[in-house]
């Protein structure tokens, strides 16, 4: 008896404290939003008014034509309902906005609107760059699926109120159905892969954002999803999990492409290799994307998608707005198009495939099994101590 | 007077000059000037970088090695080309050689040679090395210093030596290394700086196609600059003081190996060696005719591709068929790319008979105060690292605050125009003999008629090759137009970069094209000008003695 | 006619000092002396082209004007060097077109040509019309080259030894052929010249060897 009170006694702590933890963990993120704004409010109509025939120059990555041609949709859009003109600035590399800004320091600026995340974001912020409460000054906000998705945090970095969410990103894999016939892979499962289709698997050299987390989710593999894989990197955390990434790594090299003597140096080359039969798998941060590069003929029929057995790491890609941002009222109503539901949906079911964040189309099915970004500290520590062990 | 006329004229041309060639000094200073205080202690993470030292070597290697051997194959083809009777001109072949971009070339390269591609299972030839780098860039370069070659060329009684040399009993390909070789090389001493610099910085070709355990040093650089994580930046900042350290090496190589070259040739030239050495074998005569098959090659598989042909694996595989080839993709963008063409156009005209005419301006005042000032000062556009130049010119441009229109575009790339077409010219406009405006002005010619009825009409073959290099690098300019035209501006080489950090194949070969167009039919204009007009020593029918 | 007053030759380690020379219309003078002793320097001095490595001081006097000052383009000076500098991108007659003064008689186009033709068949020359100066023999060449420079109609015609790139048999005929024409159109000329064979009888001769003085090492 003594025994089984004991046990209930000891749940009762463990599910205290895993409650503190969550209650810890809630406290850290972005308060709800108390009060939005409505669409029918006078301030949002001023706002339309004033966007009115303003230009919004939005940098974002040009290298996707399915994501062009979402954004040309969007300008054709905007231009009809709202009368603004949407200008799509390719840009090739996420960092050219964020230097642009650097340079400007606070002048302004040429940037209306941006995609970003994850570093550069953190930057952003810090340095006071980036025009705030986005959140409680655009009314669709109020319908992003908060409590479904993990998006209210920047890769470590609370958003508050700085970003908006536009769409999910979910590591997958996009495979030959005949090398990869399991549905989920697992660090094991690879290897052997890897062994039996030598010079077929590979990863895009990090610090290149799918190839660090690639390297992540063969972590969280590995490890069974240590817990302090979630927390700041401790140096005892460090020794202890670390380590056996670097020796499956060592493992997995040989059989690699190019003998793990070269990388593909990001994931779109990667996937280039893969459409010319290069290789058998390419990684991916869009869930659709196979499908959708199937159905315009990119890769091949045979083509599958394929997750880590621990689910797919996911996180949230964003628009922000400068502060010195020359039409801030126009680039509002960009971002309040681009949370709507059309905006969303012809997103989601168009030739992009990006699923969406708001309530309304969340689907569960439409997503993978998630799993969720780790600290962001160990992120910074796998590409260090990969340059050091195999960079060189 | 028309004295002061004169000295203001005077005055004001050396002020444009200077401007234009100190722009580039000012933007690497403004640029790399470091906006958080820069600590001596960031320089141990940095030296400590895993890799940082076979990636030095291994970037100043392929500079160097590429730059050196695409000169010396260069030398051979076109020694071909006047040792043989038959081969008189092979301009107008290099219009599409010249004319595909550098990324392109890589990219086809792989696709068609290396390991897993489409006629080889297994070539040696890696597809991410240190050597495809240097082939890749070797095809390019090869063509580039061809034509710089025919521009000294033009101006030089080349025939003249080679009927001495041998008169005096050397064979002729000996006549070639003694006689000819040295002004070549003195000549050509421009070119060597721009390629070295260029490959020494180059960023997408290394992605691509270097090698990347460890990355070549630009590509570090480029990913430092990029990042804002905390610390990057310093790296960035160091990493940007070693480039510079880089450049001035290879500077200093360069010119090491001309004098070397000299010495070398002089001392077998003095010897009198009549034995075998540097044997050159008329196979050169086959180079131009294979890269042009190459080129043709690559033209014709980013054609394939922009017409939706979908080239599965190997030669081996089943699995492409022709009728499913289909104009849509070009169809559809239309629309998206006639404008940026035009754009890149109208700035490359600009851009390019704006660096000409700064070059030859440049060129004509140290004739006229008789020193000409070092080379490497004058191609600091080209020598000094472009990202961070150009950061700098973003600055102060924002300071200015003056909006974002074409204008500023043509300004930017004004330094990069000039210092080409000041490379092409320079060789030519000191060879051009003062007798002929000395007699201009004997026969009643004021100064400025007989600088454009003589000096100008000589030069003219070499100014539409100058024109034609100036132009294509303005089309080729990626950074400045982002960086300075801020996303109002779109060239196709925006359009055409950034669609190439994609996956798409047939989209990428589609704007591979679209740039390759507009310098082909520069490049092929001013082939076909420049045999029409006759230089110093030029023309048709020139007779043998 | 041409006058030479006062002129001095200097150079760091030896000068020359002229007496006053005059060459009247249809004259020619022949100014000879050792290698390097400052013969075509004194050429170019006369054409207007000042030396860097000398300074000559001097007055030019022409037909009565005082030519010293102006420059070269103003001078009406003649120049036919040893190499021709016939314009490689023009053919023979337009070469000739090139240096036909400024007329209101020769406007145009045309009238030039017409007027480039009539000078070369005048001298059997003019089947040479359009071709090119690289296609030229040497004897050809300096031919066209005189016409050219006498086309110019200058006033005073300095010939910087034109015929030195000749064979010997070539050089006689136009030697003698280059003095007719000289003759014919009565201006004062000066030639330098190495070969005494190319002297004819009548010319005056200036031997600048004689007016050097080497100046005491300091």
């Amino acid at each position: 008896m003594t025994f089984r009170l004991f046990k209930s006694l000891n749940s009762g702590f463990v599910l205290c404290f895993l409650l503190l933890f969550v209650v810890k963990v809630n406290a850290d993120e972005e308060l709800k939003p108390v009060a939005i704004v409505e669409e029918n409010s006078d301030q949002w109509q001023q706002t339309l008014k004033a966007a009115q025939g303003q230009s919004v120059y939005f940098y974002a990555w040009g290298g996707s034509k399915a994501v062009n041609d979402y954004l040309r949709w969007a300008t054709r859009e905007l231009a009809k309902q709202y009368r603004i003109k949407l200008i799509h600035v390719k840009v090739t590399d996420p960092s050219e906005p964020v230097s642009r800004l650097k340079a400007e320091n606070g002048r302004t600026s040429a940037i209306d609107l941006m995609w970003v995340n994850g570093e550069n974001f953190a930057y952003l912020k810090q340095q006071g760059f980036l025009l705030g409460d986005l959140w409680t000054a655009i009314p669709n906000a109020a319908f992003l699926a908060v409590d479904k998705l993990p998006i209210t945090v920047d890769f470590g970095e609370p958003m508050h109120g700085f970003e908006v969410p536009w769409g999910i990103g979910q590591f997958n894999l996009i495979a030959e159905e005949a090398v990869y016939p399991q549905p989920q892979l697992s660090a094991k499962s690879l290897l052997v892969i890897a062994k039996k289709h030598p010079k077929t698997v590979t990863y895009p050299r990090p610090p290149e954002f799918h190839g660090t987390t690639f390297l992540k989710q063969l972590l969280v593999n590995l490890s069974d999803a240590d817990p302090r894989l979630y927390q700041l990197a401790s140096q005892q955390a460090k020794n202890e999990l670390l380590p056996v990434l670097w020796q499956y790594l060592d493992k997995l090299h040989p059989y690699l492409w190019q003998q793990g003597q070269a990388f593909p140096s990001s994931a779109a080359e990667q996937l280039l290799l893969y459409q010319q039969q290069n290789l058998s798998m390419a990684v991916s941060f869009n869930p659709n994307q196979w499908l959708k590069e199937k159905s315009t003929k990119q890769i091949s029929k045979s083509s599958v998608r394929r997750s880590f057995i621990d689910g797919a790491i996911t996180n949230s890609h964003n628009l922000a707005i400068p502060k010195s941002a020359p039409s801030p009222e126009a680039a509002k109503v960009v971002i309040n198009f681009m949370l709507s539901e059309k905006a969303q949906q012809e997103k989601f079911t168009g030739v992009w495939g990006d699923p969406s964040v708001i309530n309304s189309l969340f689907d569960d099915k439409a997503t993978m099994p998630a799993h969720p970004e780790l600290h962001s500290s160990w992120h910074v520590l796998i590409e260090e101590t990969w340059q050091q062990r195999y960079g060189g | 007077m028309a004295a002061t006329i004169r000295r203001i004229g005077l005055t004001s041309a050396w002020l444009l000059v200077s401007l234009i060639s100190l722009l580039p000094i000012l933007g690497i200073v403004v640029g790399l000037w470091p906006s958080e205080l820069v600590n001596i202690a960031d320089i141990k993470p940095f030296l400590a970088y895993q890799g940082l030292s076979v990636s030095v070597f291994m970037t100043l290697f392929s500079a160097i090695f590429s730059t050196l051997i695409s000169l010396y194959i260069a030398f051979m083809v076109y020694s071909q080309y006047h040792l043989s009777r038959r081969l008189q001109s092979f301009e107008k072949y290099l219009a599409p050689l010249l004319s595909l971009p550098h990324l392109a070339i890589a990219l086809g390269l792989v696709f068609l040679f290396s390991d897993g591609s489409l006629f080889f299972a297994d070539s040696g030839l890696p597809r991410k090395g240190l050597s495809t780098l240097i082939i890749a860039i070797v095809i390019k370069e090869v063509p580039f210093f061809l034509l710089i070659f025919s521009a000294i060329g033009r101006q030089l009684p080349i025939k003249y030596w080679l009927l001495q040399g041998k008169a005096l009993g050397y064979q002729d390909y000996r006549c070639w290394w003694f006689l000819v070789f040295p002004p070549l090389l003195k000549q050509s001493r421009l070119a060597l700086l721009a390629a070295t610099a260029y490959t020494l910085s180059v960023v997408d070709i290394s992605l691509l196609v270097g090698p990347n355990i460890p990355e070549l040093f630009a590509v570090s650089v480029y990913r430092w600059q990029s990042s804002f994580a905390a610390g990057d930046q310093g790296l960035a900042f160091w990493s940007n003081a070693l480039l510079l350290i880089l450049l001035a090496m290879s500077v200093f190589i360069l010119y090491a190996h001309e004098k070397f070259a000299f010495a070398g040739c002089k001392a077998l030239a003095t010897q009198g060696s009549r034995f075998l050495i540097g044997k050159i074998n008329p196979m050169f005569k086959a180079w131009l005719p294979m890269l042009g098959l190459l080129t043709a090659m690559m033209v014709l598989v980013f054609a394939l591709w922009s017409f939706g042909l979908n080239w599965h694996g190997n030669w081996h595989s089943d699995g492409f068929a022709l009728t499913q080839l289909t104009p849509k993709l070009w169809q559809d963008e239309w629309l998206f790319f006639a404008l940026p063409l035009q754009n890149s156009l109208l700035i490359g005209l600009l851009a390019g008979l704006l660096g000409v005419a700064c070059a030859l301006l440049a060129l004509e005042l140290q004739c006229q105060k008789g020193k000409y000032w070092p080379d490497y000062y004058w191609l600091l556009a080209i020598i000094l690292p472009q990202l961070s130049m150009v950061l700098g010119w973003q600055i102060m441009h924002i300071w200015y605050q003056g909006g974002y229109h074409s204008g500023w575009i043509v300004l930017s790339h004004l330094p990069f125009t000039f210092a080409y077409a000041y490379l092409v010219l320079k060789g030519p406009f000191q060879n051009v003999e003062p007798g002929y405006e000395l007699l201009a002005a004997s026969f009643g010619y004021s100064a400025w008629q007989s600088w454009w009825q003589v000096r100008f009409r000589l030069l003219l073959p070499a100014i539409f090759t100058a024109f034609a290099i100036a132009f294509s690098v303005s089309i080729a300019q990626y950074i400045p137009t982002l960086m300075m035209g801020a996303g109002r501006v779109t060239t196709i080489t925006t359009e055409a970069v950034a669609i190439g950090t994609g996956s798409q194949q047939d989209l990428i070969a589609l704007y591979v094209l679209l740039q390759s167009i507009l310098p082909f039919m520069a490049f092929f204009v001013a082939a076909l000008l420049a045999r029409r007009f006759r230089g110093s020593m030029g023309g048709q029918d020139v007779r043998d003695y | 006619m041409l006058e030479i007053i006062d002129c001095q030759i200097q150079a760091k380690t030896w000068h020359i000092t002229l007496p006053g020379i005059q060459v009247h219309k249809g004259e020619l003078l022949v100014v000879t002396g050792p290698s390097g002793i400052g013969k075509s320097t004194l050429l170019h001095w006369l054409l207007g082209n000042i030396p860097q490595h000398v300074v000559i001081k001097g007055q030019i006097m022409l037909s009565g004007t005082d030519i010293t000052a102006l420059a070269i383009e103003q001078r009406r000076v003649g120049l036919l060097m040893q190499d021709v500098y016939l314009f490689p991108h023009l053919n023979v007659q337009d070469n000739i077109c090139f240096a036909l003064p400024k007329n209101p008689q020769l406007s145009s186009k045309k009238q030039r040509r017409l007027a480039a033709l009539n000078m070369l068949e005048q001298i059997n020359l003019g089947h040479l019309a359009s071709r090119y100066p690289q296609n030229l023999s040497g004897g050809e060449r300096s031919r066209v080259g005189l016409i050219r420079a006498l086309a110019n109609q200058p006033q005073v015609m300095l010939l910087d030894e034109p015929f030195a790139a000749l064979d010997p048999s070539t050089r006689e005929q136009m030697g003698a052929w280059a003095f007719q024409q000289l003759a014919l159109q009565n201006i004062p000329s000066v030639m330098v010249s190495h070969d005494i064979e190319d002297i004819p009888a009548s010319a005056k001769q200036l031997c600048l060897a004689d007016y050097y003085q080497a100046l005491e090492q300091k």
